[in-house]
């Protein structure tokens, strides 16, 4: 097997039981000798900020600059005022939050009655939500209550989320919900 | 210059940060568990956890304690299982740090006999054998920071530096946590690379935090804990206070 | 009280662990023993939903010991204004009760005003009619005996808690408190904080170093997502909706501007139509004119007097009255209380936007537990956001600190952020709208220009919730350029000549660039952890609100050694004669109250500026369950009688609802065990965004209940064993957790069981549909459709169950 010094290390990263020395074709002496490359070192660095609870720790995430582009480490920034380097369980896990094999990856339809997701396009999808919300609104949009005052209001399609947007995003989207005359628009701090 | 782990188990919260942190360093699997009745899990160390809070509910004159034990390789200035091994393509010392190193070599050892000399009951083996357990962290600290546990700790009982940094901040803490705990003890110090501060008798948090004169194989059952300890490392120790 | 922060918050907890090591005592006061309540110098236990006892308690104590900062509370809080002559406390309820409505009448609950309307006020808190007197009166009852009858708590316990506590009253010395969703989700949750708070005010410990009353929330960005204000009450900035009955901007302007006669209360709501017309020019850029009320028309009203929020959404839901459902980056068939009622309702759904990460139980409702796919209608939209670190934007802390994050690895496969998503979306309704359309003005005229390259910009938004100028304009001898961003919201104005999106994060990105993404770690001069320099903080960079209290009259701190502001005006012959602060962004920049001399200042401002009478409130007359906090039973208690009140059981104005699956458990039914859901420090809400992983479920794979040995040895239940927790409304499957750390009370010489079940869980990871022995489920299917009469939240900390063997 040729094995190149970066993949040696990439392996002795990865494998439970550490460096298979000899076998790896590298003689002990040389393990011991070199010191050992850090799995982050070519990585491009970004700081971040822990997506779970809202103390707003801050982490530092350790991206491929080669390949796939994926999340190699991400662990607290010592640099943050708030966790000084640490994070907790749920911090310390935010790589595999974020390179899971059960994430969405695609758009997904669920037909009435149907038993299963049909995977589509966005374009297919925003056209025929944008339709959907146009028939529903259309329909009973309501220009004045029943004492007659001016509402210009929606009261058969409501929204819940999100506080895991951001702020930019939680805006925008306030604004869309509201421009379209939503009144029952609620998220996760009434529950 | 050799390195050591101060863990001091007052300030531990049990968040878990460590196992999951060791865990995302290493690349290391999650295990298939289930509830067995308590927040510890996995049940045990294992091949793919080198790092495991457990968790003990203990009465300590009439108060309720939840002890919390953040367990891993005690990186002993004289490792019986380096000695056992007799292989350093298999089980080496890291001359810089201390560091007791398992390789893919462990493999063609007598994995029981090694598990059987730990006095702390730490390395775990693979189904074909090879042996795996807490690195330090090597290629970490090789780099100039500190292993991943202790990075990620929130409250500040895990700690990391030149061994005889960490045993006067050992020392320190101890003499700080006293009156609140007259029973505090550091363990087994003189001779690990990991020490631990416990408030409590240390047998209430974990059967093996500190080398035990029942345990097998390594300890004749007639001495005392201090004996054994002595007996097991004596040809050791001058020779690791050296590198201290 | 109130929280688990060492398991939820544990980051938070470093901070309570340093403060220890510095000489500081914690308190814990849970029902359970938790990973906290190991670290803490004092622990209780208390029966859930009794807090306001135990605090009532401490009110009491601190009140009849004499231990309150007479100075402080007589300065800065409403403690001697005179109440209303009429207004009355009796048999547990407060006057103008309406039985039939079930709501108050709070006509006699205000202050006795002078000529000018401002309101009477007593110093010296001694009139009998003073907030101050009215408040001994009602927590005299609130003895240590009755108290710990009620909570379960001993009176040694208790007494403990009061006096270590009370001694942070003492000059100098601050306290703190930390609660989250322990004290929110009760029936009496708004009261709970507020009962704390008032605590807080008579120990001079709001405003000051170390002090506050702290909310611990639980989503990275609920403060920020509150502060955009996705909630149907509010308009971005707590403005206030418009409702039918404003009629035209000068109608809503007029109504949602609080008016003070007081020359010394700052009343900074006066500004309210400065914000409002700032926010109409945001959300409709040009088309906002003058000419046209800024379009305040396109803008949708409520009914005044309705409810709309999250029980409303979903019992409407139920009751068939709503056909399409956006449910973005959340999951209510798991996280809403009565879970089964969520679900349900979602089947008479038309159609379902769900944008998440993962599968989740609220988009494949349809296949779920007992749910036949065949038979249910609803067409659902199951869109993929990518992950926080695949996106660039700012989320706000619990400290309100707005900070930036940055774009690692770009989203996975075809997965998109929130933002780009939202603007697709938006593209298109603009496009459906273009022709036709029922009142299409709103949709068309909405700004949205927030494109750089096709892509969603976040700096876009950024700068838009910000604020720009809209013309020339000269603001404080200033010219300020047409299409420069304002500096601070006092530059915004009320004629159209700034923007500002939200007028609370005006000042966060100014000409001087993002200040959400500063990361200078300088501390500020008075060196207590401020950082001001350090990402950005909600308003104008205050780190500390009130902070204006934690000086006295004469602006010199309360604390000298950890201090947040003090005046450093000249003074010439015992007068201020320049303004000057320091420390941290003072709460306004006016002089104090009083001259070296001990002379009043007529140019100053009362502390509380966002008060309308500039001080802080001891007594709440704006709350719908009256204006100082009671103690009542949970809508479902353990117990028949309230020992306090024992003619009014619960909250006489609590909120329920009244579908077939609105169903509430007695104390003489066979749910007698009290029930409260919690989190662990593995898991994270509905667990969807752990739950996934494989890592966090390793340590916490499975639904479990704790309960006490003596519960478990009367139901014959071992240790790690499946068991089932029943409610009136459903029932769960989880694994035992027999342990010490939860004890029976003994309440009122009765013995009470509790136990707790954590919500994280769901049907859909682990996914049971692939394994028939993962029977998951969420917590909430127990929990009831009971709310607090003040924001519905639901009371899933203090119900009634049952457990069984399997």
């Amino acid at each position: 097997m040729q094995v190149t010094r970066r993949k040696f290390i990439k392996i002795s990263g990865a494998t439970a039981a550490g460096l298979a020395v000899s076998s790896l074709g590298f003689s002990l002496k040389d393990a011991r000798a070199h010191t050992q490359m850090l799995k982050t070192k070519y990585a491009k660095e970004t700081t971040t900020i822990c997506c779970y609870c809202a103390v707003g720790c801050g982490a530092i995430v350790h991206t491929s600059k080669k390949g796939d582009g994926r999340v190699i480490n991400i662990e607290g920034d010592p640099d943050h005022v708030i966790n000084r380097g640490s994070l907790c369980s749920k911090g310390a896990a935010l790589s595999q939050l974020t390179e899971n094999e059960n994430r969405l990856t695609e758009p997904m339809y669920r037909a009435p009655y149907s038993k299963e997701w049909k995977t589509v396009s966005w374009d297919w999808a925003l056209g025929k939500i944008a339709k959907r919300v146009k028939a529903t609104r259309d329909k009973a949009f309501t220009l004045k209550n029943a004492k007659g005052q001016v509402v210009n209001r929606v009261t058969n399609i409501v929204s819940v989320g999100s506080s895991a947007m951001d702020n930019e995003e939680c805006w925008t989207y306030q604004a869309l919900m509201r421009s379209l005359g939503l009144v029952y628009l609620e998220h996760q701090a009434r529950i | 210059m050799s390195k050591s782990f101060f863990i001091d188990t007052t300030l531990c919260t049990a968040c878990r940060a460590c196992q999951v942190a060791c865990k995302q360093w290493h690349d290391l699997p999650a295990e298939k568990t289930t509830n067995r009745g308590s927040f510890q899990n996995p049940a045990d160390l294992s091949f793919e956890t080198y790092k495991l809070v457990r968790f003990n509910e203990q009465v300590i004159d009439g108060k309720l304690n939840w002890l919390f034990f953040p367990d891993q390789c005690r990186h002993c200035y004289e490792a019986p299982c380096l000695e056992v091994a007799d292989d350093p393509t298999a089980i080496f010392k890291d001359p810089a740090t201390g560091a007791v190193i398992f390789t893919a070599n462990t493999k063609n050892l007598d994995a029981d006999e090694i598990i059987d000399s730990c006095p702390y009951n730490i390395p775990r083996k693979a189904k074909d054998g090879t042996l795996a357990k807490c690195d330090m962290c090597l290629d970490r600290v090789q780099n100039g920071q500190v292993p991943a546990c202790v990075k990620t700790c929130p409250t500040g009982a895990m700690h990391f530096g030149e061994s005889d940094e960490m045993l006067s901040l050992a020392k320190q803490r101890l003499a700080q946590v006293k009156g609140k705990f007259p029973k505090a003890t550091l363990l087994d110090s003189d001779f690990v690379q990991t020490i631990y501060l416990t408030a409590h008798d240390p047998e209430l948090y974990s059967k093996y935090a500190i080398a035990s004169v029942t345990n097998k194989g390594i300890i004749a059952p007639m001495l005392t804990r201090q004996e054994a300890l002595q007996k097991m490392f004596k040809p050791f120790i001058a020779a690791a206070k050296e590198l201290v | 009280m109130g929280s688990n922060a060492a398991e939820n918050h544990p980051i938070s907890f470093k901070y309570v662990t340093e403060a220890q090591q510095n000489g500081a005592k914690m308190i814990n006061v849970d029902p359970r023993f938790t990973r906290t309540s190991t670290r803490a110098d004092i622990y209780a236990s208390l029966r859930s939903g009794t807090d306001i006892a135990v605090l009532g308690g401490m009110i009491k104590y601190i009140l009849e010991n004499k231990l309150y900062n007479k100075e402080y509370v007589s300065a800065y809080t409403n403690a001697g204004f005179l109440v209303n002559k009429k207004f009355k406390f009796d048999d547990g309820k407060f006057s103008g009760f309406d039985a039939e409505k079930r709501k108050y009448d709070k006509s006699t609950w205000g202050f006795q005003l002078d000529k000018n309307k401002v309101p009477k006020i007593d110093r010296t808190l001694k009139k009998r009619n003073s907030v101050f007197s009215l408040l001994k009166k009602h927590y005299k009852k609130y003895d240590t005996k009755i108290v710990s009858k009620i909570t379960g708590t001993s009176e040694k316990d208790l007494i403990e808690i009061y006096k270590t506590y009370a001694a942070t009253g003492a000059r100098g010395k601050a306290g703190t408190i930390m609660y989250a969703m322990g004290w929110t989700q009760h029936t009496v949750g708004v009261q709970n904080i507020r009962c704390m708070a008032m605590i807080q005010l008579l120990l001079g410990n709001m405003g000051v170093a170390g002090g506050g009353v702290n909310a611990l929330r639980g989503e990275s960005n609920v403060q920020g997502s509150t502060d955009q204000c996705l909630l149907w009450h509010i308009l971005p900035g707590y403005l206030k909706i418009p409702k039918a009955s404003n009629t035209d901007l000068t109608a809503y302007n007029n109504k949602c501007t609080p008016k003070s006669n007081d020359p010394l209360s700052a009343n900074w709501w006066a500004n309210t139509p400065k914000y409002s017309v700032s926010l109409l020019k945001s959300y409709f850029g040009e088309k906002a004119q003058k000419s046209n009320d800024f379009g305040y028309s396109w803008l949708p009203k409520v009914d005044d007097g309705k409810d709309y929020s999250w029980f409303t959404i979903f019992d409407n839901m139920y009751r068939g009255d709503v056909e399409g459902l956006f449910a973005w980056g959340m999951n209510p068939a798991c996280s809403g209380a009565n879970s089964l009622k969520t679900r349900k309702a979602m089947e008479n759904l038309d159609w379902m936007v769900n944008v998440n990460l993962f599968d989740n139980e609220t988009g494949s409702f349809w296949k779920g537990p007992g749910v036949t796919p065949s038979k249910v209608k609803t067409e659902v939209f199951m869109l993929p956001a990518c992950v926080s670190v695949e996106k660039e934007g700012s989320i706000t802390n619990s400290g309100r600190w707005m900070q930036w994050r940055y774009q690692g690895p770009k989203p996975l496969g075809n997965s998109l952020s929130d933002g780009d998503i939202i603007i697709k979306l938006g593209n298109e309704l603009k496009k459906a709208y273009a022709k036709d359309g029922a009142f299409p003005e709103p949709i068309r005229n909405l700004k949205w220009d927030y494109l750089t390259h096709d892509e969603y910009d976040p700096h876009k938004v950024a700068k838009e919730i910000n604020g720009y100028f809209t013309k020339d304009v000269t603001v404080k001898g200033k010219l300020c350029k047409k299409g420069t961003l304002v500096p601070s919201f006092a530059w915004l104005q009320a004629d159209g000549s700034t923007s500002s999106a939200n007028w609370l994060y005006c000042n966060s990105y100014t000409e001087k660039g993002n200040m959400s993404a500063r990361r200078s770690k300088k501390d500020a001069e008075n060196k207590i952890g401020l950082y001001p320099e350090f990402a950005w903080c909600w308003p104008v960079n205050r780190r500390i609100i009130y902070n204006r209290a934690s000086v006295d009259a004469q602006g010199i701190p309360w604390d000298k050694k950890d201090w947040v502001v003090k005046f450093a005006g000249k003074q010439e012959n015992g007068k201020y004669v320049s303004k000057k602060w320091l420390g941290d962004v003072p709460d306004g920049g006016w002089y104090p109250l009083e001259n070296p001399d001990g002379t009043q200042r007529k140019d100053a401002k009362y502390a509380f500026i966002m008060r309308k009478h500039g001080h802080a409130q001891i007594f709440g007359p704006g709350r719908a369950d009256g204006p100082f906090p009671a103690h009542y039973e949970p809508i479902e208690t353990p117990v028949a009688k309230n020992l306090l009140y024992p003619k009014q059981l619960q909250n006489p104005v609590a909120v329920t609802y009244s579908t077939d699956s609105d169903k509430y458990a007695k104390s003489t039914s066979k749910y007698k065990i009290v029930c409260s859901t919690y989190r662990v420090s593995e898991h994270w809400q509905t667990g969807l965004m752990t739950r996934p992983q494989e890592w966090l479920m390793e340590m916490q794979p499975q639904v479990f209940v704790e309960m006490s040995e003596e519960l478990a040895k009367q139901k014959g239940i071992k240790n790690g064993e499946r068991v089932v927790v029943e409610s009136i409304r459903a029932e769960l499957e989880c694994t035992a957790i027999v342990t010490k750390r939860f004890k029976p009370f003994k309440i009122d010489g009765k013995i009470v069981h509790q136990v707790g079940v954590p919500w994280h869980f769901g049907w859909r990871w682990p996914d049971s549909s692939k394994d028939a022995s993962v029977k998951e489920d969420s917590a909430n299917l127990l929990t009831p459709s009971a709310g607090d009469p003040n924001t519905r939240i639901p009371e899933t900390k203090a119900f009634l169950v049952n457990v069984r063997k399997m």
